[in-house]
């Protein structure tokens, strides 16, 4: 490995820019979405708002943090962090650690600071199979060579299904199918993971009551308009609210105390409301630029393990916002899960603002050539 | 060591290519769906919304009164006032509710428990409270109380009219009778203070309340004259009682327009003090059964019966009887069928002997009438059914209007038949008889009954006025002339002599049918009426009297035709009406 190919350079700067940017929008916009209820809950207008600005604070240092490592010694954190991932799972379930909100346990918490181990396992995840591929490339080619992949990721898959949290389940369960489909698998192997997956979609579905239930009341949220329905319609009336230009910044009418998780999961709805549909096309402007040059950050990236890197980061974001962009909209079932980077909640914030500290470093160390082909 | 890859460029290149097309798809599709519902569903939805984000007061809309023709008034209000608080609003309820408890008199721990649960938006204090109280509260201005009108029904004459007046619900809402029918113009609109709050109702800082003002209702003038409604009501009392009947009831009619001056449905109520809790009770005495229930007429019918054996004379029909020149067989009885129909005389002793139509009316002779159906046929005789009405509305402006029962043409029995030309086998409602008697002698002309007269705003503005109706031709002038001087000869001569006064003209008919429960004849049962009217050459007032089930005496000559008298003199002691020539 030629040290004269190892310099690193300034990187992919507007990618950096966007996600900042990306960030400190999500900060004003968990202000404005949650100082109503912060008020009445705990007396502070600005509960919420400090709290995400900590968490932006704390995700700008992990960037500079990690901005400034060559990524390819995290190469030796590969199998640690998947460990370190599935005992943090594991945590959750233990009395006294997890904690449980809304009839699931999610959290574990030491002292006033609480986190949500299945945010770390994404990147968890994403670490090892980077690792893990990167290190022999031909156990792509082989089904048993992918079988450690398939056998972390339902690990994950499993304990995160136990909270239980069916959305980010399914998006670890994406994640999985899209970095083996990323790193090259064949398409036959590919048919082997895939086909099952899909079949066990509806299995979990009926395994649960709740999810059914979910289900139609996502067809026809005003035929339960105070139980299963009345999320989305808050988010359909937000979004209406809303109209073309947004009724301006703060001016939600939906925010007091009508829409639930305004902060959190369903802080695009405040948004919506409050900017209207240009500000949300804006908004998936920004998101699909980080998208787009994310992925573009591992289409020039010179060897195998920053290529999944890099491409794995970016997929966990991007199907995250798509998600969530679905549910609010009411295309799917709504579901317990945040809008990276912008919702409220500091281990989501933190951990994806490394995660793209990540991918920028990435960048930093690529080449100007495009070139994926060998790896070590 | 270096490993080559077997992967080349183009492959992941491709992979990469097909992630980004399809989170490219995904965005379509979600970008897509926030584009239908911002910009296309927005309107729905926005409409739905609205309703969460305030919170509102009833404004109540005063509502209507009822007069009658000369603006006597028979449902009116009494100003009262609804006290609310939203407790989210109350800023010191300890104080608030000291104050709310000494003027109101409730109990004070009550009131400060209500203002103090904040999960409730909007209290109500008082349901209905006075003027004076409403005043006193206001003095102090307590913030996040309030004072809507909420004024209490009230009728000045009790049981007056009480079932074509009829009744409010709880909320004010017209229920039955005038109440009911025209509830649409009397209720006016309410109207609201909407406030802007959050999920649970507490206000938002910086809004302010929108004022929704209501519209009063509007006032409804009947074509009852309560002056003729006290009379009959008193004269029917009397008979109720002196007969110990089940039912008293009588209507009054103009003829000219089918105006309705009274109707009389004894027992009744007084409307200040509904029997709500009784609901059957209620059901009852609140049945105009004038209009709602049927009976078989008896010998009144055959007013009918006689008109249409006129007309079709005077039209050339040889079928028809003359009603000048034919004489009935004296015979006592008829047989139809094989079943035998008798008078009620028993034709002895030269009763009932070689009678004309003027003469078979004054003794009111079963058979004549049977055989008068049987000439002019079922044709004829249901084509003048239909044309008063028989089987049909009325068109009276009342709700639960009856159509009558009407045995079907097509399946009808000669014996069935014969019994109908003298009133029985046919079922219809007292106000039907009345429309058809008036329409027989007022030249032919059948109008829809009317109760209500207009409609008028609090400044006197008549907003709707009720035209009488023509709803069709029953029979010509002349008909009606010749069977006016007929009916005319009833009182003076005949069984309607009780209802006789001299100088002023007065026609009719008397009616003692039998009652028949379970298709048998009741023992002992009659229905005892008397339609009459004055003066038979230009008839002004006519009235349709029954006394339900009479104990003793029970020939509607004797138990009815009275009580028209009485109700025609009243009338004329009281428009002071003079003496037509005879």
């Amino acid at each position: 490995m030629g040290k004269s190919n190892r310099e690193a350079g300034r990187g992919d700067v507007l990618f950096l820019a966007a996600v900042i940017l990306l960030a400190a929008f999500g900060v004003v916009a968990v202000y404005s979405a949650s100082s109503y209820n912060a008020e009445v809950q705990y007396g502070d207008s600005l509960y919420f708002f400090k709290k995400q600005l900590i968490g932006f604070v704390l995700g700008l240092a992990a960037i500079v943090g990690i901005a400034f490592l060559d990524y390819r010694k995290l190469k030796k954190l590969g199998i640690p962090a998947l460990i370190l991932s599935l005992v943090l799972l594991a945590l959750v379930f233990i009395p006294g650690v997890g904690r449980t909100n809304y009839g699931a346990t999610r959290w574990i918490g030491v002292g006033p600071v609480t986190v949500q181990p299945s945010e770390i396992a994404k990147y968890g995840f994403v670490l090892f199979t980077a690792r893990y591929f990167a290190k022999d490339p031909a156990r792509m080619r082989t089904f048993k060579g992918i079988l450690p992949v398939i056998g972390a990721g339902a690990a994950i898959c499993v304990l995160i299904m136990l909270e239980p949290n069916m959305s980010v389940t399914m998006c670890v369960g994406a994640l999985m199918i899209g970095m083996i489909f990323l790193g090259g698998v064949s398409k036959k192997a590919l048919g082997v993971i895939c086909v099952p997956a899909l079949l066990l979609v509806p299995v979990l579905i009926v395994m649960e009551p709740y999810r059914l239930q979910r289900l139609s009341a996502f067809m026809d949220p005003w035929a339960s308009p105070k139980e299963e329905g009345y999320q989305l319609i808050q988010s359909l009336y937000a979004l209406a609210n809303g109209k073309l230009f947004g009724t301006g910044l703060f001016a939600s009418r939906q925010k007091y105390r009508f829409l639930p998780f305004a902060e959190s999961d369903f802080i695009l709805s405040v948004i919506a409301e409050e900017t209207g549909f240009m500000g949300v096309l804006l908004l998936f402007a920004l998101i699909g630029f980080i998208v787009w040059r994310g992925f573009l950050i591992a289409n020039r990236c010179d060897n195998f393990y920053g290529y999944m890197l890099a491409a794995g980061i970016t997929l966990a974001f991007a199907i995250q916002a798509s998600l969530n962009a679905l549910v609010v909209s009411g295309c799917i079932p709504p579901t317990g899960l945040p809008l990276p980077l912008v919702s409220a909640g500091n281990t989501s914030l933190v951990v994806t603002m490394a995660g793209m500290g990540l991918v920028y470093n990435v960048s930093r160390h690529n080449e100007r050539k495009n070139f994926i082909g060998y790896t070590k | 060591m270096n490993i080559k890859t077997e992967f080349s460029l183009s492959v992941l290149q491709k992979r990469l290519f097909a992630v980004v097309l399809a989170i490219t798809f995904l965005f379509c599709i979600f970008l897509g769906r926030f584009l239908y519902i911002q910009l296309v569903w927005e309107d729905t939805l926005h409409y739905r919304a609205l309703d969460q984000w305030t919170r509102e007061i009833p404004v109540n809309a005063g509502r209507g009164v009822i007069v009658d023709r000369n603006g006597e008034l028979l449902a009116g209000n009494r100003a009262g006032y609804g006290v609310y608080a939203r407790a989210s609003a109350v800023e010191d309820p300890a104080s608030a509710a000291r104050l709310l408890s000494r003027e109101l008199g409730t109990d004070y721990q009550t009131i400060y428990e209500k203002l103090s649960d904040r999960s409730k938006s909007e209290i109500v204090l008082a349901r209905r409270t006075t003027k004076e109280v409403v005043a006193a509260l206001a003095e102090n201005e307590v913030k996040g109380v309030y004072y809507s009108r909420n004024d209490e029904r009230v009728y000045p004459y009790g049981a007056l009219a009480s079932q074509v007046i009829g009744f409010t619900a709880y909320d004010r809402s017209g229920t039955t009778g005038v109440e009911g029918y025209y509830n649409r113009y009397l209720a006016g609109e309410n109207g609201q203070i909407l406030f802007e709050t959050d999920l649970v109702g507490v206000d938002l800082e910086g809004a302010s309340a929108a004022y929704i003002p209501a519209t009063d209702g509007l006032n409804v003038r009947l074509t009852l004259d309560y002056r003729i409604q006290a009379l009959t009501e008193e004269v029917m009392a009397r008979a109720y009682e002196t007969n110990c009947a089940k039912a008293a009831r009588a209507v009054v009619l103009d003829p000219n327009d089918f105006s309705v001056l009274a109707m009389v449905n004894l027992p009744s109520y007084d409307l200040n003090k509904i029997p709500r809790d009784d609901m059957d009770l209620l059901n009852a005495l609140s049945r105009n059964a004038l209009v709602s229930d049927v009976y078989e007429p008896g010998s009144t019918f055959k007013i009918v019966t006689a008109a249409a054996d006129i007309e079709e004379c005077l039209k050339g029909n040889p079928d028809a009887l003359d009603p000048m020149t034919y004489v009935f067989s004296s015979a006592r009885t008829r047989t139809v069928d094989g079943t035998t129909i008798k008078c009620w005389s028993d034709h002895k002793s030269g009763k009932h002997a070689n009678q004309t139509l003027a003469e078979a009316l004054n003794n009111s002779c079963n058979p004549c009438f049977v055989d008068i159906a049987l000439a002019l046929g079922k044709d004829t005789f249901y084509d003048y059914l239909a044309a008063f009405r028989f089987g049909r509305a009325t068109g009276i402006d009342f709700s639960g209007e009856s159509i009558g029962m009407l045995l079907p043409e097509s399946t009808l029995r000669d014996c069935d038949f014969a019994r109908i030309g003298f009133g029985q086998s046919i079922a219809v409602t007292p106000l039907q008889l009345a429309c058809a008697a008036a329409s027989a002698v007022n030249g032919g002309n059948y109008y829809a009954p009317r109760i209500v007269e207009e409609i008028f705003s609090a400044d006197g503005a008549v907003r709707e006025k009720m035209k009488p109706a023509l709803m069709g031709k029953t029979v010509s002038e002349q008909t009606s002339r010749i069977l006016s001087g007929m009916l005319e000869g009833v009182v003076r001569d005949g069984s309607g002599k009780k209802a006789y006064i001299d100088g002023y003209r007065v026609a009719g008919k008397t009616g003692t049918a039998q009652k028949y429960e379970n298709g048998a004849i009741a023992q002992g049962k009659y229905v005892s009426s008397f339609i009459g009217y004055f003066p038979a050459n230009a008839p002004r007032y006519l009235a349709l009297v029954i006394i339900d089930e009479p104990q003793g005496s029970y020939y509607g000559s004797t138990v009815a035709a009275p009580c028209a008298r009485e109700i025609f003199e009243g009338i004329i002691r009281m428009f002071d009406i003079p003496e037509v020539e005879s």
